[in-house]
């Protein structure tokens, strides 16, 4: 069975290239057939390969290419870390695929969406099993590129182009920090094999290259500095926010430094500033999400934030913790991002949370699956799957301080504050809106399947003493975050924390002043001369080529002529 | 000559009976696609040939030829190079009309002439070969005959060729009267250096490295597609074949390595300057085959011959790729050489542009593709040789380069309002050129089985 692991990635990008290069002959359902059936199949050889799984071990396909000492594989390694992520993604990813086939029907760029779709799957999956930095680095790659692509899906909308462009630029200062950190790497350590380079990174300088390699972590996994391109990320269509929030994309952050703890943990000062980065993100998007009138961009700052309680634990050196709340929290912002799907599809696309209401009634199914999202996100006591994670991550917070711990309080707080304020605007009070059900098995399956994952998928490990007195006072808090929100369903005037603003005023205007006031001065020839020199030398070059027989004969001849001369006289 | 003797030259008698079966079909049937037919055939068992007679080497056969590895490689890139190319021109040829079978006559005759020259261990077969090689390319050069372009390039490559044949064979008779023998394995030691140079001359025109380079983009504008196509691959790699050969069985001087390396930086220099602002597609190839040829210089001054056999399969893929889809959009009246032709491909005829991009994506030089590796290798072979000023001006001469490739590529995908008609893909040739893209992917991204192939190849000329 562990033989099939190279198949987990590969299915996927099967069914891209099938898509892609043979799909145009395909008929509509067949698309969707080969677009989940790909996701689907890798999910089942995940499982099988889970199944078998004994003791960490490679797979190395081949040798890509040999210099010297450094010879990237492609090749993959199966621990406990990158099982866990691979089951999630290609398991949370097939029940996205399932829904979107329902979602997107109708939509013309049916065969695009799911070969995108596929080759997103492949490269996060790519990204987790990698045995090398390089390779990870490929599907780190791939999964920017796709995200790109995806949220500018409806690229007929400059705005939505804008969204995937700002998405694209703001995690690509990220990625150079990333690049450049594997050049620190291959510089200091000579070899891009993460086994290898974490047990030499002992006798390096562990600080500059976690510090660089956090920078990439950062900007993919939307933590501050680098967060303001997630909630315009909302542009694309809604299974894709799911696959980016739950299964792929803003966890590879969280997938990285757990893979490279080591390093990290030679660098105490650098692991602070995942943590406290970690804490920040985690309450300024849970304020961030308490403004928003979109009930999208309310899930999106909820990812941000959630993503900030993992980088908390990762920061406190519990990275288990971190990567069990990462699996829970797959599975219930899939099935929140669903249900919200499901409830705009039936409203017309209105997004607003202040027009809806009431909808209870109308549209039972979301309202469960959503009620259960948000109780398994606040952590509900003892029924949900958050509430184990979440108090595991909690209980190390207790461990290393009182400090932390009460900043994940107030975390939490928030957390079910804002959720729950999102239920009760939704779903209780008076209709506003006309409601058209969309009632479609491949909605309401992936959706109810997700629902159940979010009530038992925290039940299988259970790490943390559940009745130490601390976790009695998370859950109270949390219990009370429900009480405050049901008391602030007006909508909130404050505007939340204006990054975009402040980006702008702090960085793009300074920069496009700069740009134009020193516009035309010598410092531009550095950039101008090698073209003009270029130039300069094709005009000299081109004017050889007279087009002359007599001319190119002399050419021939005088090159004889110089030969003649090195070989006699040299 | 003993049966195993003619056993072992299969290859060769495959395609040469090809040629003449081709010749005769064409005497009594003048139809166009029962030539190409034959052609096709006779190729392809010149390639199965290939690889069922490999348990036989190496092998002497009389003092002119060795089938050994290293020819077999060669004999297997040609044929199938040359495959290639009857199957890609057949609907280019359809559509110019007129008698076209001879075409596949002299291309028959022309791979055949590679092949001897890359089995040749004797001056003599290097000149047969070489000629055998030369003299069907002057009436393919010219084989559009209603082109004025055409015409004229043939002359010019007539008059060339002949005169640097003179030379050739001058720098040859030299070696001669001082050596007295023919053999290269016997050539060494007292070896005349002024002969060394004329040769060097003859050799250098060949592959159109600088200075000797004037002719290639007159030449490569002026014949049809895949004539030019034959140039890039048959005639380019065959020639850098008996090259590899000749210096590994006579040995290197340190005056003949200065005179190559100044000869690989002026080619990388000159032709990647001199394609940048170039606005025909056909023209921009042939400088940037100048360019090549120097990185392939390269290759073989750092001593690295499978490094260089796998540059050059890369760069018969990554050619034929672009080249076929030139010929699979050329019309009536004109190729489709002009830049303003590929504006907005990508919208008309994706899986065209797709092999375009993956094409130019190669030559530049950009991972995933076998140019990637192929300079990779180079660029480490040449870094182990201690050769910096090579590598160097490589890797400056390749910046430059990605400019002018980019500009390719960005033009595929330029959005157009009205788009002119172009010609559709045959089956037949879409998936040759399906193919020849799944091999540019592979050379990229699993270069082991063919590196394998290299090495032991290489093994066979030391």
């Amino acid at each position: 069975m562990q033989d099939l692991l190279w198949l987990v990635p590969g299915l996927p990008l099967l069914g891209f290239l099938v898509l892609s290069l043979a799909g145009g002959r395909l008929s509509r359902p067949a698309m969707a057939a080969v677009g989940t059936g790909s996701v689907g199949a890798s999910a089942m050889v995940a499982t099988l390969v889970a199944l078998g799984f004994h003791e960490p071990f490679r797979q190395v396909l081949w040798e890509w290419m040999r210099v010297g000492e450094f010879a990237p594989t492609i090749g993959f390694r199966l621990d406990a870390l990158s099982l866990v992520m691979i089951l999630v993604i290609t398991w949370v990813g097939f029940l996205i695929h399932a829904y979107s086939c329902a979602f997107m029907a109708g939509d013309a760029g049916y065969r695009r969406f799911f070969a995108i779709m596929n080759l997103f799957v492949a490269a996060m999956l790519t990204l987790v099993l990698a045995d090398n930095l390089l390779f990870l680095y490929l599907g780190w790659e791939g999964v920017g590129l796709c995200s790109y692509l995806l949220i500018g899906f409806w690229y007929q909308d400059p705005a939505n182009g804008r969204a995937a462009r700002k998405a694209f630029i703001v995690t690509r200062v990220g990625d150079t920090a990333f690049a450049i950190g594997l050049f620190f790497l291959i510089a200091q350590v000579g070899t891009l094999d993460i086994e290898e380079a974490m047990t030499r990174a002992g006798s390096i300088s562990a600080a500059t290259a976690a510090a660089l390699l956090l920078g990439g972590a950062v900007g993919k996994s939307a933590q501050i500095p680098l967060q303001v391109w997630l909630p315009d990320a909302m542009a694309g269509p809604t299974p894709v926010s799911a696959l980016i929030h739950a299964a792929t994309m803003v966890t590879a952050g969280v997938y990285l430094i757990a893979r490279t703890q080591a390093l990290f943990a030679l660098a105490p000062v650098v692991q602070t500033m995942v943590a406290v980065i970690g804490a920040a993100t985690l309450l300024l998007g849970g304020i961030g999400a308490l403004a928003q009138r979109d009930i999208k961009r309310v899930l999106a700052y909820s990812t941000m934030s959630q993503i900030g309680l993992m980088f908390l634990a990762l920061g406190l050196g519990a990275w288990p913790a971190a990567i069990f709340h990462f699996m829970t929290h797959a599975f219930f912002k899939a099935l929140l991002f669903l249900a919200a799907g499901s409830v705009t599809l039936s409203l017309h696309h209105e997004h607003d949370i202040f027009r809806m209401g009431g909808l209870w009634k109308s549209l039972p199914i979301s309202f469960a699956t959503f009620l259960i999202g948000a109780a398994s996100l606040s952590g509900m006591p003892f029924v949900t799957a958050g509430f184990f994670s979440k108090e595991s991550i909690l209980g190390s917070a207790w461990e290393r301080g009182v400090g932390w711990w009460s900043v994940a309080l107030v975390g939490v707080l928030l957390t079910s504050l804002y959720i729950f304020r999102v239920v009760f605007i939704v779903f209780f009070g008076e209709a506003k809106t006309s409601v058209a059900p969309r009632r479609d098995v491949l909605l309401t399956l992936p959706m109810v399947a997700l629902a159940i994952l979010a009530l038992v998928g925290g039940w299988i490990p259970i790490p943390v003493g559940v009745f130490e007195p601390h976790v009695g006072v998370a859950s109270v808090v949390s219990m009370a975050g429900i009480v405050i929100a049901w008391s602030l369903r007006a909508p909130l005037a404050f505007p939340g924390v204006d990054f975009d603003g402040l980006y702008e005023r702090a960085f793009v205007r300074p920069f496009l002043r700069l740009a134009n006031a020193v516009g035309r001065d010598p410092a531009d020839a550095v950039s101008f001369g090698p073209a003009w020199a270029a130039a300069t030398a094709h005009r000299l070059a081109s004017a050889t080529q007279t087009g002359s027989l007599r001319w190119y004969a002399a050419g021939i001849v005088f090159g004889g002529v110089v030969l003649l001369a090195v070989v006699l006289w040299w | 000559m003993s049966g195993r003797d003619v056993v072992s030259l299969l290859p060769m008698l495959m395609v040469a009976g090809g040629a003449v079966a081709t010749m005769l079909v064409a005497g009594f049937w003048r139809r166009h696609r029962l030539a190409q037919r034959v052609t096709v055939v006779g190729l392809a068992l010149g390639f199965v040939s290939v690889l069922w007679i490999d348990s036989e080497t190496p092998r002497h056969v009389t003092t002119l030829l060795v089938i050994d590895r290293f020819a077999l490689l060669f004999m297997g890139l040609l044929t199938a190079a040359s495959f290639t190319i009857a199957v890609l021109s057949t609907g280019y040829w359809d559509r110019k009309g007129g008698r076209v079978e001879e075409f596949y006559v002299l291309l028959q005759v022309a791979a055949l002439g590679g092949m001897v020259l890359a089995a040749s261990r004797h001056l003599v077969s290097f000149f047969l070969g070489l000629e055998l090689l030369t003299v069907p390319l002057y009436p393919l050069i010219a084989y559009s005959r209603a082109e004025d372009r055409s015409i004229e390039a043939g002359v010019k490559y007539l008059v060339l060729a002949a005169g640097s044949a003179a030379i050739l064979l001058f720098g040859m008779a030299l070696l001669y009267a001082e050596a007295g023998t023919l053999e290269f394995g016997r050539l060494g030691g007292g070896l005349a250096p002024a002969g060394l140079a004329l040769i060097l001359v003859g050799v250098g025109f060949k592959l159109g490295v600088a200075p000797f380079h004037l002719w290639v983009p007159d030449v490569y504008e002026g014949a049809p597609a895949p004539v030019t196509a034959l140039i890039a691959t048959v005639s380019k790699g065959a020639m850098f074949a008996v090259l590899l050969r000749f210096l590994q069985m006579t040995g290197m001087t340190p005056s003949l390595e200065a005179a190559l390396g100044v000869i690989a930086i002026a080619s990388m220099a000159l032709g990647n300057v001199s394609a940048l602002l170039q606005d025909n597609v056909k023209r921009l190839l042939g400088y940037s085959s100048i360019a090549h040829l120097g990185y392939l210089l390269v290759a073989l001054l750092a001593g690295g011959i499978d490094v260089a056999a796998y540059y050059l399969l890369a760069y018969f893929a990554t050619v034929l790729g672009a080249f076929g889809v030139v010929m699979a959009l050329s019309g009536r009246d004109r190729d489709a050489d002009d830049l303003a032709d590929y504006r907005g491909l990508y919208w008309r005829q994706p899986g065209a542009a797709l092999v375009l991009v993956a094409s130019f994506l190669s030559l530049a030089g950009l991972p995933i593709t076998g140019g990637f590796l192929a300079k990779v290798f180079v660029v480490v072979s040449g870094l182990r040789s201690g050769l910096w000023m090579l590598v160097a001006a490589l890797a400056v001469t390749s910046a430059v380069g990605v400019f002018y490739y980019l500009r390719v590529i960005v033009t595929v995908f330029r959005k157009v309002e009205e788009a002119p008609p172009s010609p559709r893909l045959s089956r037949a040739a879409g998936a040759v050129l399906g193919i020849v893209m799944g091999l540019l992917v592979w050379l990229g991204v699993w270069p082991e089985p063919f590196q394998r192939i290299m090495v032991s190849a290489a093994g066979a000329l030391r």
